[in-house]
């Protein structure tokens, strides 16, 4: 936001007019800097095309399918996470809501532990319960003015104690056929499951795109006093956006109860640390205000063509996560505006 | 059509504004001038419901108006173009311009962008600049930023009923002089649509522009004149009011400065900043900078202090060159600086009193190491005791003690580092008559020890009365240089010719 | 604490609160459960302590400069793999190998935080994917028991010297270490500047960036001593091992009274913080609370005392 101080009486060559209002500081590195947002799509087809060539059954459509199928769940819950990062936020209680979705969800369809049969209204009902969890985040951390990181590190604690005890640390098992479905079932060679992870990019971008929600989250992410000033009412936008989060993660709780057939405490081990990497990975700045939902979709397809490729070439999984923490490192330096920061705790 | 009645307005004890009356009429231009910290931007703020006043009122068409945000300035017909500029850069030109005002453009909860685009496109031909609205904002040059804030402003006329004030918070200090042509170009047009508050620094720009023209001095309007009636001259006097003499700067108290020299630049120039600049500073030397806002004095300062360093040029300290790109490395060599913004730099200000005077060099043990608390306490009592600050104990958190006090500690910190170059940043920013004198006396105390001192002061008397000599710079450049050792003191008028 | 003798009035009743936590709850399960106030049971609480303190006096460091830590469970586990892995043929020099690579790990973790200038919490949530990945690598994804060989060498942990538990002693030993560095050395009290006003502590010429990665590096470096006592407390080691253990840790630093922001508490009152956490974790079970649950417990402490603890006027936009 610091006016660019420009040389006032410098550069007399040829001024540009003001009818062609291109900023003329960044003139010398311009190109480089047009490309950058489109960086995260190249690096995905540069990997795809690197793993390709070392490994012919990349390309085949059942990889394919196996891909997107490994894409959907870290897909869904990284939407959640994208909007909570371009208000410059963090939400870090993915595993724990994630753990309540799944649990609630297993132990109100039909399981092997008690006699519920609710279906879909269960569902929907344990879905609308971990939206409530993010509304809980989202009104803490505004409420009694909380850093993000703080309210959610402790909220995903809470989760995974919540799921425990709802569970007595054991496993239940989803016997209910719809819900089995989701991942069974296929819809044009796809599971449904990867219909319902591109039904939420649909909406989240709308959301993004075509709502004055979408346009307050950018306005607040890109300067939130400015935006105050505007009259954008920011404590509700963030507490919205909270709110999203949660009821996302929560339909990633489903569609994990439902791939794996069952709801455990413990199931959404590990999500946390690859949601933050897809989305930051796409291009979506720490800092708030810039990315979006497709970049999430570009950084959620490099992790998952990586883990596909690591396969296919006999990689150890174990390395995944070192990997992961590389490229977050990677991502965020690359995509840090440094001069804007003074002070990083 | 729009009043400023009898408005006072004060912070932290500071007058800002004292009873000032203002008067906008319909289609005229206004122009705004005043030295440094004459009240200016405070009076904007108030126009723009960012401040509001402790006394007196603002009418509009003789009925007062209470404006408690920018909010409720806008929907008054009252909008800015601010200096710091308030576009979102990561947001489109478009989405800028009706930013908080998309409800308009909203059906079933989707904005339609066909149509915000299209109605920023009518708000920017107004201004007749080619943006397309969809542009990204962070695109755009200064300038064309500038006109986008401007077209943002002329948006407000389908909202209000009122009609329109547009406040310019110093518009051209970054543009160039064919922006500035163009922007004028505009401004003029626009006159039948609007009434224009403009502040700038430039005199000339301020009467070709305006209509009518207020100068303020010291939280007060000092003139009211029709442009055409004055001349540069007449405002550098009034802005200035009278000459002070000898006795009111106390030159006797002056001590010469010795033969030494250890700090010297040498076509120092930081990009984007200022270009060019060499002086030498010998023991015992003050040597004051004078220049408005965006002259590149603070940067200048900032620099000598390693929070940026150089990017031509060269800094000679104590016979080395050297480069400084840490304020770490700055202290190394014996620097000090006592910062405008003394509550966040100056001070740790939850930590006792203490702490922060030995913050710059702590009483270490040479063997171990480590510190020790009871030389500690004894420094920081001497330190109390010489610079008679008045606190409880030495134990006390720099958050109770006064402004004058809290500068008092910093002068001590470095001063415990044994600094003898000193960096002074506004040292008198937001202190009371009594602790300004206070302070002026312990720069002509370090002066006499044979500290050599780089002043940036907040009034061109407290630059005059102090100095030895006095650097003038303006857009970036270094545009005059004063002898002001005692008897040659030069008049206000002198240095404000080259500043504005 | 760095400021120990010159702690402002309103400070020293912030700082007695937690004692005053910890005594009443002390009294309190004393009272339903008379066991709990004997002298054997009390020691088994205190060297129940000792891990969970000294990976608390680690991140306390770090908390102190307004940072945070979230890389020393990878760290504490993969320590116990590295112990557990090479006992049997390198004998005592696994012990200070591990702290080595703990250490370096936090250096790692401090050296990229401040010359990339990347936030804290992300750094280190990238170092414990690192970390946890060669903690997974080297075990390959086993729990590794230590065989009759190796207890040998472990047994300046399991010891009881004067019928005291040595974790206990070894704890008491880190909590002076701590207090020491913060109270009496340069760092200490640049740590606690930094943490009170780093703008002015950078403008005073102090070498911010040099004090922060000596934080980290002690965060870590402790992370891998905790992890070494949970190994021979346990006689195996797991990269799974201390996952547990972040977040109890951080309450513990909070509870115990030092600022999220950073600037005020010490490792004193993380002795206080870890002890209390203990304490009502004991408490907890007496009362019959699931061992699982606790973390609801302990997720809503760390909220709670967040909420109590931060100073708001440093942080004007909260993120």
């Amino acid at each position: 936001m610091e006016p660019q101080i420009g040389p006032p009486s410098a550069d007399r060559g040829t001024p540009p007019q003001i009818s062609s209002p291109e900023r003329r500081d960044r003139n010398s590195r311009r190109p480089l800097s047009r490309l950058k947002p489109y960086a995260p799509f190249f690096a995905l087809v540069a990997l795809s095309l690197l793993i390709g060539a070392m490994n012919a059954r990349f390309f085949e459509f059942n990889n394919l399918i196996r891909i997107a199928n490994s894409a959907a769940i870290p897909l869904v819950l990284a939407l959640g996470m994208t909007f909570v990062i371009v208000l410059g936020s963090i939400d870090l209680s993915v595993e724990g809501v994630l753990a309540i979705g799944a649990v609630l969800i297993s132990l109100l369809v039909r399981n092997n532990s008690n006699t519920n049969d609710f279906g879909w209204f269960g569902v929907v009902l344990a879905i609308l319960a971990c939206g409530a969890i993010g509304c809980a985040n989202g009104a803490i951390h505004v409420g009694l003015r909380i850093p993000s990181f703080m309210v959610t590190l402790g909220m995903w604690f809470i989760g995974v104690g919540v799921a425990t005890l709802l569970l007595g640390g054991s496993t239940v098992r989803v016997v209910d056929k719809g819900i089995r479905s989701l991942a069974l079932e296929r819809f044009l060679d796809f599971p449904i499951a990867v219909w319902i992870a591109l039904g939420t990019l649909g909406i989240t971008w709308i959301i993004e795109r075509q709502t004055r929600i979408g346009r307050y989250i950018y306005a607040i992410g890109g300067g939130e006093d400015l935006a105050a000033l505007s009259g954008i009412p920011v404590r509700r936008v963030k507490i919205i956006v909270f709110t999203i989060a949660g009821t996302l993660f929560g339909l990633g709780g489903l569609l994990s109860a439902a791939q794996l057939g069952l709801g455990n405490a413990l199931i959404g081990s590990g999500r946390l640390f690859s949601t933050v990497t897809a989305v930051v990975v796409g291009g979506t700045a720490l800092t708030g205000g810039e990315g979006g939902v497709i970049n999430t979709l570009v950084g959620v397809m490099i992790m998952a063509v990586l883990g596909n490729g690591m396969v296919l070439l006999g990689i150890s999984p174990d390395l995944q996560l070192g990997v992961q923490g590389v490229l977050i490192i990677l991502a965020v330096a690359l995509s840090l505006d440094r001069a804007r920061l003074k002070i990083v705790k | 059509m729009l009043a400023v009645e009898h408005v006072s307005k004060a912070f932290a004890g500071v007058q800002a504004l004292d009873d000032v009356n203002v008067e906008i009429g319909v289609n005229e231009v206004v122009g705004l001038v005043g030295e440094n910290g004459a009240g200016k931007s405070t009076l904007m703020r108030i126009l723009a419901g960012v401040y509001s006043p402790d006394h007196g009122s603002l009418k509009l068409d003789g009925a007062p108006v209470f404006l408690r945000s920018p909010r409720d300035a806008n929907l008054n017909g009252i909008g800015i173009v601010f200096q710091e500029q308030s576009l979102l850069q990561n947001l489109t030109v478009g989405e800028n311009i009706y930013l908080g005002q998309e409800a308009e453009f909203t059906r079933l909860g989707l904005i339609n962008r066909r149509r915000l685009n299209a109605a920023a496109r009518r708000q920017l031909d107004k201004v007749e600049v080619d943006i397309d609205p969809r542009t990204r904002t962070s695109e755009l040059s200064f300038a064309a930023r500038q006109m986008v804030e401007l077209a943002k402003a002329l948006a407000l006329e389908e909202r209000t009923e009122r009609h329109l004030v547009i406040l310019l918070d110093e518009p051209t200090s970054v543009l160039e002089q064919r922006d500035i042509d163009i922007l004028f170009a505009r401004v003029r047009a626009l006159k039948q649509r609007a009434s224009f508050v403009f502040v700038s620094h430039r005199l000339d720009e301020i009467l070709s522009l305006s209509d009518r023209i207020y100068v303020m001095k010291d939280g007060r309007v000092v003139g009211r004149m029709q442009a055409g009636s004055t001349t540069v001259p007449q405002l550098h006097q009034m802005m200035v009011g009278r000459d002070r003499h000898a006795e009111y700067y106390r030159e006797s108290r002056q001590h010469a400065p010795r033969e030494e020299i250890v700090m010297e630049a040498r076509g120092l120039s930081v990009a984007g900043a200022y270009r060019e600049v060499d002086f030498v500073l010998h023991r015992g030397e003050v040597l004051g900078i004078a220049g408005v806002v965006g002259s590149g004095r603070e940067e200048l300062t900032r620099t000598l202090f390693g929070f940026v360093s150089q990017t031509e040029g060269t800094l000679v300290i104590d016979g080395h060159e050297v480069r400084l790109n840490v304020p770490s490395q700055a202290a190394d060599r014996g620097i000090g600086y006592i910062p405008r913004e003394r509550r966040t730099e100056g001070l740790v200000l939850s930590l006792p009193l203490a702490v922060n005077v030995t913050l710059s060099r702590l009483p270490t043990s040479r063997i171990t190491g480590t510190i020790s608390l009871s030389r500690e306490l004894r420094l920081a009592k001497s330190w109390v005791d010489k610079l008679r600050i008045r606190t409880p104990s030495v134990e006390a958190l720099c958050l109770n003690l006064s402004g004058g006090n809290q500068q008092k500690v910093v002068l001590a910190k470095w001063m415990n580092a044994r600094a003898h170059i000193l960096i002074f940043d506004h040292p008198t920013r937001g202190l009371d008559v009594g602790a300004k004198e206070e302070v002026y006396e312990l720069i002509r105390d370090l002066s006499e020890e044979g500290v050599g001192i780089v002043l940036t002061a907040d009034t061109l008397e407290e630059t005059i009365g102090l100095c030895h000599s006095i650097l003038v710079m303006r857009d970036g450049q270094v545009t005059a240089r004063f002898d002001a050792s005692p008897g040659r003191k030069p008049s206000q008028v002198d240095l404000i010719r080259h500043m504005v | 604490m760095a400021t120990k003798s010159f702690r402002a009035g309103g400070g020293r009743v912030r700082a007695a609160i937690p004692i005053v936590l910890l005594v009443g709850l002390v009294i309190l399960i004393g009272a339903l459960q008379p066991s709990f106030l004997t002298a054997d049971t009390l020691l088994v609480v205190m060297a129940d302590t000792a891990t969970l303190f000294i990976l608390a006096a680690g991140i306390t460091f770090v908390v102190m400069l307004g940072g945070i830590d979230l890389s020393i469970q990878a760290v504490a586990s993969l320590s116990s793999v590295i112990v557990a892995v090479s006992l049997s043929r390198i004998g005592y020099w696994t012990f200070p190998e591990t702290l080595l690579v703990g250490f370096v790990t936090g250096a790692f973790s401090g050296v990229v935080h401040v010359s990339l200038r990347i936030p804290s919490f992300i750094v280190t949530l990238a170092t414990s994917g690192l970390v946890a990945a060669a903690a997974l690598l080297l075990s390959q994804e086993r729990s590794i028991t230590i065989g009759e060989s190796g207890r040998a060498y472990l047994s300046w942990i399991t010891g009881r010297p004067f019928g005291m538990p040595s974790v206990i002693i070894i704890g008491a030993l880190v909590a002076g270490a701590g207090i020491w560095l913060q109270s009496y050395t340069p760092f200490g009290r640049y740590s606690t500047a930094i943490g009170a006003g780093e703008a002015a502590t950078w403008a005073s010429g102090v070498k911010v960036n040099r004090q922060k990665v000596i934080a980290y590096s002690l965060s870590a470096g402790l992370a891998s001593l905790a992890g070494i006592l949970l190994t021979g407390r346990l006689s195996s080691g797991s990269p799974t091992l201390a996952n547990e253990l972040l977040l109890p840790a951080i309450a513990a630093v909070v509870v115990g009274g030092t600022s999220i922001t950073g600037g005020a508490g010490g490792i004193g009152r993380t002795v206080i913080g870890a002890l209390i956490i203990s304490v009502v974790r004991v408490g907890m079970t007496f009362v019959g609370v699931d061992i699982f649950a606790q973390q609801i417990v302990f997720g809503t402490v760390l909220i709670l005392a967040v909420a109590i603890t931060i100073d708001r006027t440093k942080i004007l936009i909260v993120k």
